[in-house]
């Protein structure tokens, strides 16, 4: 029993190296990061809880000029 | 990030009231020249010490670079869909997202 509860543990090692992709129901870190739009770069950052009460679609992607 | 492009009206309603944010850790100097050629309508947002691919678990270590992970944000501020990875060469990824986005997204009743 303690074995295995161990052997858990153990495992869920990597896991914590390399972090999980939040959940559903999880709430949304805020979060203030310089913007860009095909306009040129923003003066103020782009923050998530501006957008509080709408819909947001965030999507990670590798780099910029690359497929996808 | 052309199919975003692509599929803005029918997937993000055009950005009424849905913001798409697409975040990579470029700078943001190089995000705006992008978007300007490739013609993006949606906003992009510069995390280029990943402290925000880390946050949702979004960031590879590996490769140092975010993942193409896609999280839908509800209103309430909770994710309410997560895609990840985001398939972005699979037609039915764009009709599972849009179909989360519809739940959250009352239809648009105003007229054309």
């Amino acid at each position: 029993m303690l074995a295995t509860l161990l052997l858990a543990v153990a495992m869920q090692q990597p896991a914590a190296a390399e972090p999980q992709a939040l959940a559903v129901g999880a709430v949304a870190p805020d979060f203030a990061l310089p913007g860009a739009t095909q306009y040129g770069t923003l003066k103020n950052p782009v923050r998530l809880s501006d957008y509080k009460g709408k819909t947001v679609v965030l999507a990670f992607f590798f780099k910029a000029r690359t497929r996808g | 990030m052309n199919a975003y492009r692509d599929q803005y009206a029918p997937v993000f309603k055009n950005g009424r009231n849905v913001v798409l944010i697409a975040i990579s850790a470029d700078v943001d100097t190089a995000l705006a020249s992008w978007a300007r050629d490739a013609d993006y309508p949606f906003l992009f947002a510069s995390d280029t010490g990943s402290a925000v691919g880390k946050a949702y678990g979004a960031f590879k270590a590996q490769y140092k670079l975010d993942n193409r992970n896609l999280f839908v944000v509800g209103p309430d501020g909770k994710i309410a869909y997560r895609q990840t990875p985001f398939r972005e060469i699979d037609p039915t990824a764009y009709t599972e997202l849009s179909a989360a986005i519809a739940k959250l997204v009352p239809a648009d009743t105003t007229a054309r």
